[in-house]
């Protein structure tokens, strides 16, 4: 029994050892004596020859397995593991006839153990191909003596079946004299045998069915292979032809260490080679940089200058000359933000207040004071945007995350930059590009159904993933550039809305400020729901107008332009085009917006500060009062377009009744700090009447079912985006209804042939209970945003449909 | 005229940066070792010779681990002498240890020490690392 150490010697551990080995002995020498020389007399004198032969090799075997080194793995000497010892990690995997195994550190021995091998805590080593460790033997089960335990235990078995059987034999024929010495001894001995048989058998089975299948005591115990594949199998039949036959694993323990003297004569060789060991070149961080410069062609350094910069430092005083670069630097950042960055607003102090003030719902502070405040911070961005604006399109990874903080920052300063107009939207058609395609239904909402900024709303709000992404891009970026930048992409995004006509032609559409957020918060703000004025005194009043207006007078980057490759070239063109001036510009792509455009324009410059600043609420408050906004209009064009379309609709008319007030959310019903619902300003109202176009296709089902809840219903699933375009397209709808309605706006004019749609619709509706949940859900990120461009889709099949 | 021993080369060794090579375990538990050069000794012996002494001694473990006629045989005899046989007999594994052990030296003489190694025999580690003291 091998020992490997004082503790091993414990008296305790000889008990099962001592007691198999007497009962073994002890038996079957008594039932040599007693019934042997009867059973040689009676049945045949060949049985006890066999029994002593089997009995002997019983105990050979036992004697091996007992005494034999199971395969015990030396400990490692100290110069192996001594780079090991704390850095190496815990399991090492190592493939094994194409299947993976794993090799665990063993911290006794300080080496991997080597597959099947395992460190037996009650001899404190590790054992080659350890099976377990036997208490009757007081030895583990290894490599070199399993073989020697498997026929101990086969023997054993063999051996006791034939002393008990014998025995019995001997009783059943001496019954008479079953108190007799022998007959007492034999059945002491029977009934020993045959007690220790039953556990005996079944271990001997159990061992049978390891070899057949390959496996040690360990691994079926610990079920390693259990449902896997066993890389150690040779198959049935060779296993046990190697558990037989195979030869037999020579120690590794104990070997005497022959040192034999190597002499050694020059001439000493030295091979050609250089003396070079091999140097481990670290990666000590420069590749962040690389990438980084890499992603930014231009101001490299400074990219990665800024992204080092732990907390967004400050951009140096930024410089208009670089502005459009630092706007695609921004739509750079969009995409991180997009991608990586979560809700990070950046803390542009000089906008807090005005943010803050938003929130309250107070007056927003005068574009005046955004623009300073942007101004301060802009500094940063305006390096980074140029950065980014080299690389527009390219290295919208995830890996530029590193850069998305002062990134962000910068772009925060440079928000109400009137150059970063581009950077906006690009982020923006990042942000839809790359993004979860919920952010593009949400600037397809926007664009379409609500004048809620496309990217605001679905950037700042509706996406909880890209949430921070476009949120951060809307208070980062210059919000009226971003703004209608927004408007633009999202536009290309979905050129069914622009199938739709929304002016009725299918050119691109719109400048993206007629969907910039700006219109929303315009309109939102402008109490007047039918009147242009108002829009503009809206304007003037609050935030976005004077960010709207500044974001009108941005040009859109060239950046913004690589952003939207494929369907906002177009509209990045006209984005691009639009001059500073803008209004003019707008007249010519937004029909709806036009007016409010001109009025905006009219007003003068605001700084977008406003606008942007107004992101921060779009999520909630904005999107909010858009919605009542949106209600407040709808409800009017129902009331008009149901004395209208009484007469030609008929049952479907019910779709156009009146607005009840239940059909719309209930003005309690709104996201917290929102404001106060708001009549839509005129520009809204333009606004959403050119979106509505584009979002009726999608209500056309709803609506047209017959339903009190007309206004606020649409498809179901398109609950949230649908809100978004709902009151848009409610009220398209409820001008279309109505051929003899005019609607105010051209925008209604594509209208008719939307909404003729509508009576085929019906049947399309998914659902016209939605109506509620529009409103409500407007609020909601992601749903809108989803259900947005399903809306869309909707909507181009039921232009198809027409 | 000046040689070393090799006792002394061990017990710098040992003191001395070591390169090991590590068991292949992709055919199973059966003792083969990696013939992949390590870089460490980029330098300081040529790649083929160092690959030829490792399959030579991958070679000489499959030989001893080789089951056949001459295990099977080995294997009944032992039995048959109640095992009795390993005390008068060497298995063949053992055997083939012998010869290893051997080769190993002369590989020493020969190829290794002029250049400064020294190759250890694995079974004093278990057959786990053939080791190559710098």
């Amino acid at each position: 029994m091998p020992s490997s150490g004082a503790d091993s010697l414990k008296p305790s551990a000889f008990i099962p050892v001592c007691t198999a080995a007497c009962l073994l002995v002890g038996s079957t020498s008594l039932f040599f004596v007693f019934t042997c020389p009867w059973l040689a007399v009676t049945i045949c004198p060949a049985v006890p020859p066999c029994c002593a032969i089997l009995f002997l090799l019983v105990l050979a075997n036992f004697t091996m397995a007992t005494f034999m080194d199971a395969g015990v793995l030396p400990m490692a000497s100290e110069d192996e593991d001594k780079d090991d010892e704390f850095r190496a990690p815990l399991y090492k995997n190592v493939d094994v006839k194409g299947v993976q195994v794993r090799m665990k550190w063993c911290a006794s021995c300080h080496f991997y153990r080597p597959p099947r091998c395992s460190h037996c805590s009650v001899c404190d080593h590790c054992v080659e191909d350890f099976d377990h460790h036997c208490p009757w033997v007081n030895n583990c089960i290894g490599r070199r003596n399993y073989r020697y335990f498997f026929m101990f235990l086969l023997t054993l078995t063999v051996h006791m079946i034939g002393v008990f059987t014998f025995g019995l034999i001997y009783v059943l024929h001496h019954m008479d004299d079953l108190w007799k010495l022998h007959c007492t001894v034999t059945l002491v001995v029977i009934s020993i045998s045959g007690l220790f048989l039953i556990p005996v058998l079944g271990l001997t089975g159990f061992h049978l069915y390891l070899v057949s299948r390959g496996r040690t005591t360990n691994e079926q115990v610990t079920g390693k292979f259990q449902g896997g594949v066993n890389p150690f199998t040779r198959g049935c039949c060779n296993n046990l032809e190697y558990l037989v036959c195979g030869p037999l694993s020579p120690r590794y323990a104990g070997r005497p260490l022959k040192k034999t003297a190597v002499h050694i004569h020059p001439p000493f060789l030295r091979p050609e080679i250089d003396r070079q060991m091999a140097l481990k070149v670290r990666d000590n961080g420069l590749q962040s940089h690389d990438v980084q410069k890499k992603r930014s062609s231009a101001g490299a350094v400074e990219l990665s200058d800024v992204k080092l910069k732990t907390p967004p430092p400050l951009p140096p005083k930024p410089d208009h000359g670089l502005m459009k670069s630092q706007v695609a630097v921004t739509e750079e950042v969009g995409h991180y933000t997009k991608s990586i960055i979560p809700v990070s607003i950046p803390t542009v102090p000089q906008l807090r207040p005005v943010l803050e003030a938003i929130s309250r719902g107070s007056s927003p502070i005068p574009p005046e004071q955004l623009l300073k405040a942007s101004d301060q911070p802009g500094t940063r961005s305006p390096d980074l945007r140029s950065e980014s604006r080299d690389s527009p399109v390219k290295g919208v990874q995830q890996d530029h995350m590193p850069v998305q903080p002062p990134l962000q920052t910068n772009t925060s300063s440079l928000q109400l930059n009137s150059l970063t107009l581009s950077s906006r939207s690009l982020t923006l058609k990042h942000s839809g590009r790359h993004g979860s395609k919920s952010q593009l239904p949400n600037m397809h909402s926007d664009s379409i159904g609500s004048n809620p900024p496309p990217g605001s709303v679905p950037s700042s709000g509706l996406l909880p993933n890209h949430s921070s992404l476009s949120y951060d891009n809307l208070i980062n970026s210059e919000g009226p550039q971003f703004l209608g930048q927004r408007g633009a992409p999202s536009v290309g995004y979905h050129p069914h809305f622009m199938t739709l006509g929304s002016d009725g032609t299918l050119i691109q559409r719109p400048s993206p400020h007629a969907y910039s957020p700006v219109f929303m918060g315009v309109t939102r703000q402008s109490p007047q729901p039918r009147d242009p004025s108002p829009s503009l005194q809206g304007l003037s009043s609050r935030d976005p107008s004077p960010s709207f207006q500044g974001f009108i007078q941005r040009d859109p980057s060239p950046a913004f332009q690589g952003l939207m490759p494929r369907d906002l070239v177009s509209q990045s063109l006209t984005s691009r085009d639009v001059p500073p001036p803008s209004l003019a510009m707008r007249d010519v792509t937004s029909h709806s917006l036009r007016d409010s455009l001109r009025d905006l324009g009219a007003q003068g410059l605001t700084p977008p500060k406003s606008a942007t600043v107004r992101y921060d609420n779009f999520s909630k408050t904005i999107m909010a009062s858009i919605q009542e906004r949106r209600e407040m209009e709808e409800r009017d064009r129902m009331l008009r377009l149901q004395a209208r379309s009484q007469a030609l609709y008929g049952p479907d008319v019910g779709v156009y009744d009146i607005p009840s007030r239940r059909s719309l959310p209930p003005d309690n019903i709104r996201p917290p700090g929102s404001r106060g619902p708001t009549p839509p300003a005129y520009g809204s109202r333009e606004f959403l009447m050119s979106t509505g176009i584009l979002g009726y296709g999608i209500r056309s089902s709803p609506l047209s079912s017959s339903s009190t809840s007309s206004l606020t219903r649409g498809p179901k699933t398109s609950s949230s985006p649908l809100q978004s375009s709902s009151s848009s397209s409610l009220q398209s709808k409820g001008r279309s209804s109505s051929p003899a309605y005019c609607p105010p706006d051209r925008h209604t004019q594509p209208l008719p042939s939307s909404t003729s749609t509508l009576p085929r619709l019906p049947s399309s509706s998914t659902s016209s209970s939605s109506s509620t949940p529009l409103y409500a859900t407007y609020a909601t990120t992601k749903r809108s945003s989803l259900t947005y461009s399903s809306e869309g889709k909707e909507s181009v099949a039921l232009g198809t449909l027409k | 005229m000046s040689f070393h021993n090799l006792q002394e080369l061990r017990h710098s060794a040992s003191l001395a940066n070591k390169v090991f090579i590590q068991r292949d375990y992709s055919e199973g538990t059966t003792c083969k070792f990696q013939t992949k050069f390590p870089s460490e000794l980029e330098s300081r012996i040529e790649r083929t010779l160092f690959e030829d002494t490792v399959k030579t001694l991958n070679n000489y473990y499959a030989e001893a681990e080789k089951i056949g006629g001459q295990s099977y045989l080995e294997g009944c005899l032992a039995c048959a002498t109640a095992y009795l046989i390993f005390l008068c007999m060497e298995t063949r594994y053992e055997k083939v240890l012998k010869k290893i052990a051997k080769y190993i030296q002369e590989q020493n003489e020969k190829i290794y020490a002029p250049r400064g190694l020294l190759i250890t025999d694995p079974i004093e580690r278990g057959m786990r690392v053939v080791s190559f003291p710098l």
